[in-house]
C-alpha cells in the first residue's frame, strides 16, 4: 500500500500577481515541511495543470517547479485530465510507488485562471456540441431539469447544497467564499442556466495544493500517515441515449472503488465530491450510495450531508465555496480528507472519522464525463 | 438563398443533401449503432459505417436556457436541449430556436431548421442547425 505523509495548500481565490509556479512552490514547501523531509527525498513529481497552455502558452510546467525547487533529475510528469488533472496526478504517483519506481513522490496541482473575459468553460472548441452552444453549466442544468422532472427535486433542495457549502466554507480558512448564504439569497441570485443561479455554479479561482506520497515502508515511522486503500480512474461510457439522471459512469466508478477497497457506502465517514454545480452533488450522493437513486434532494434537505449529519459531504466547502482552480481541486480534496482523518480540522472536524472518500470528475463528452477518479483513505 | 449558400455551415457533413433539412449521421450495418456527428469507424465494433439520414423530427428529453453572456455570438438568452430523434434511436444535443428561448418544455415536439445564427471559431457569420416547436405542437 501507499500512504500520504505530507500536505500543503494555499488559500484559493484571486491571485492576480502570482504565477502557476509560484503558487505551486508555496504548496510544495508547505507539504515538505508537513512531511518533515528534505526535498532530496522526493523521487518523482506529478504536476497537474489544465489551462496553462491555453491561457498563457505555458507547457511542461512541472519542470519549472522542480527546477525552481532545485529538485534535480527526477522524473516529472505533467498531467492534464480536465478537472481530474490533480487526482489523476495522484493516481499516477501512487501507481509509481506501487510499481517500485520510487519510494516518495510529490503530487502538485496548480491553476491560474482568473483572467479577464474568461467566460464559461466548455469541453473543446471544435466539438460540435460546443459549436451548438454547449457550455458546462448547461450540461449539468440539463441533468437538473430531468432530475426535477423524474424525481420532483426542487430548486430549494438544490439551493440547500450551496447553503451547506457556504456554511462549511465559513469554517475553512483557505476557502474562497466564506460568507454564509441563505436558500432565499441563493435562489435570488442571477440565473446562469435554468435552474442554476450563480451561487449554484462553482467559481473560477487561482490556487495550488500538494501531497507527498510514500511507500508503506517509508511511511511506517510517521504517526500522522494516512493510508490509501484504493485509487481508481475511469472514463465515460459514451453510449446513446445518455441517461441524464442515472449517471452510469458515476455508479460504475463508485462500485469499482468500493469493490477494490473492500468496503460499502455505509462505511464511509465523510466525502469530498465534485460539486461543480449543486445538482452534481445530489447526483453523486446517489451514485456513491449515500442515499437511494432520486432521493439526493431529500438527503441534503434533511441535513444528512452537513457537518454533524450522517455522511458529511464537502465539509471543506467543495468546488462551490472552497473554489475550483481546476488542476488544484483533485489534490485539495485529498488534502482536506487527510486533515480530517488526522483530526486536525479544527472547527470543521468530522468527529471520529476513520474512512473517507474523494470523488472527482472532469470534462464533458457526448452527455457523459471524460474522466472520473475516486480514492478511499483510511486512518 | 444565395447568401445562405455562401455562408459556411458551423460544422461539416451534418446535414443531408435533400430538399428538407435533415441531420446526417452514420450507421453501422454490423451492429445497428448510430453516430452523430458521423464517424467512419463504428466505435462499438470497429466496422465501417454508412451515411444515415437521422430525420428532422424530435421530442425534447431535457431543456435549459443559458442566461449569461452567450458564446460564439449566439443571442442571449438561448436554449439548448437533449432531443430524441423520431426516425432513428438517437438522443442528441441540440440548439433550440432562440426566438422561443425559455419557452421549451420536456416532451415538446420539435423540428429541425438551419439558418444564420452566431459565428464560427474563425469569427465568421455561419449557419447553425436548430430545433423549433413543430407547428402542430402549438394547437
Amino acid at each position: 500500500m501507499v500512504a500520504i505523509i505530507g500536505t500543503g495548500i494555499i488559500p484559493f481565490g484571486r491571485h492576480l500577481e502570482r504565477s502557476i509556479v509560484a503558487m505551486s512552490m508555496d504548496a510544495t514547501i508547505a507539504a515538505l515541511e508537513d512531511a518533515q523531509i528534505p526535498k532530496e527525498t522526493i523521487g518523482a513529481c506529478y504536476f497537474a495543470n489544465a489551462l496553462g497552455d491555453m491561457l498563457f502558452g505555458d507547457s511542461a510546467i512541472g519542470q519549472n517547479l522542480t527546477a525552481a525547487m532545485g529538485m534535480k533529475k527526477i522524473p516529472v510528469v505533467n498531467v492534464e485530465n480536465a478537472c481530474t488533472s490533480g487526482s489523476t496526478a495522484y493516481y499516477l504517483a501512487r501507481n509509481a510507488i506501487l510499481a517500485g519506481e520510487c519510494e516518495v513522490a510529490l503530487v502538485v496541482g496548480s491553476e491560474k485562471m482568473c483572467v479577464p473575459d474568461f467566460g464559461l468553460i466548455n469541453s473543446g472548441a471544435t466539438e460540435l456540441d460546443t459549436l451548438l452552444g454547449m457550455v458546462t453549466p448547461a450540461g449539468f442544468a440539463l441533468r437538473a431539469q430531468r432530475h426535477m422532472h423524474d424525481y420532483g427535486t426542487t430548486p430549494e433542495q438544490m439551493a440547500m447544497v450551496a447553503a451547506k457549502s457556504r456554511a462549511h466554507a465559513s469554517l475553512n480558512p483557505i476557502a474562497q467564499f466564506r460568507d454564509k448564504e441563505t436558500i432565499e439569497q441563493i435562489l435570488e441570485g442571477p440565473m446562469i442556466a435554468d435552474p442554476f443561479t450563480r451561487s449554484q455554479c462553482c467559481p473560477i479561482a487561482d490556487g495550488a495544493a500538494a501531497l507527498i506520497l510514500a511507500s508503506d515502508e517509508f511511511a511506517a515511522k510517521y504517526d500522522r500517515a494516512i493510508s490509501i486503500k484504493t485509487a481508481v480512474l475511469t472514463s465515460g461510457f459514451y453510449e446513446n441515449p445518455t441517461d441524464l439522471v442515472h449517471w452510469e459512469t458515476d455508479y460504475y466508478a463508485a462500485n469499482l472503488a468500493y469493490e477494490k477497497a473492500g468496503i460499502g457506502a455505509d462505511e464511509i465517514d465523510l466525502v469530498e465530491c465534485h460539486d461543480a454545480f449543486t445538482l452534481s452533488e445530489i447526483l453523486h450522493y446517489e451514485a456513491l450510495g449515500l442515499c437511494e437513486e432520486g432521493q439526493g434532494g431529500q438527503f441534503v434537505a434533511a441535513g444528512h450531508a452537513s457537518l454533524g449529519g450522517a455522511t458529511p459531504v464537502n465539509v471543506s466547502g467543495g468546488l462551490l465555496s472552497r473554489g475550483h482552480p481546476i488542476a488544484a481541486t483533485g489534490v485539495a480534496q485529498i488534502v482536506e480528507l487527510v486533515t480530517q482523518l488526522r483530526h486536525e480540522a479544527g472547527d470543521r472536524q468530522v468527529e471520529g472519522c476513520q474512512t473517507a472518500l474523494a470523488h472527482c470528475m472532469g470534462g464533458d463528452k457526448m452527455g457523459d464525463t471524460k474522466s472520473c477518479t475516486i480514492t478511499v483513505l483510511l486512518k | 438563398m444565395n447568401e445562405l449558400n455562401d455562408m459556411p455551415l458551423v460544422y461539416d457533413d451534418i446535414l443531408t443533401s435533400g430538399p428538407e433539412v435533415h441531420f446526417q449521421g452514420s450507421h453501422c450495418p454490423s451492429c445497428e449503432a448510430y453516430q452523430f456527428p458521423s464517424q467512419d469507424i463504428c466505435p462499438a465494433c470497429l466496422g465501417e459505417t454508412e451515411k444515415a439520414d437521422m430525420g428532422k423530427r424530435a421530442t425534447i428529453h431535457s431543456v435549459t436556457t443559458i442566461r449569461t453572456k452567450a458564446p460564439l455570438g449566439l443571442p442571449s438568452p438561448y436554449s439548448v436541449a437533449y432531443v430524441d430523434m423520431e426516425d432513428v434511436p438517437f438522443r442528441m444535443f441540440a440548439l433550440m430556436d432562440p426566438k422561443e428561448a425559455g419557452n421549451y418544455y420536456i416532451g415538446q415536439k420539435v423540428e429541425l431548421s438551419v439558418g444564420p445564427l452566431g459565428v464560427n471559431n474563425d469569427n465568421q457569420a455561419c449557419l447553425r442547425p436548430y430545433f423549433s416547436p413543430r407547428a402542430s405542437s402549438r394547437t
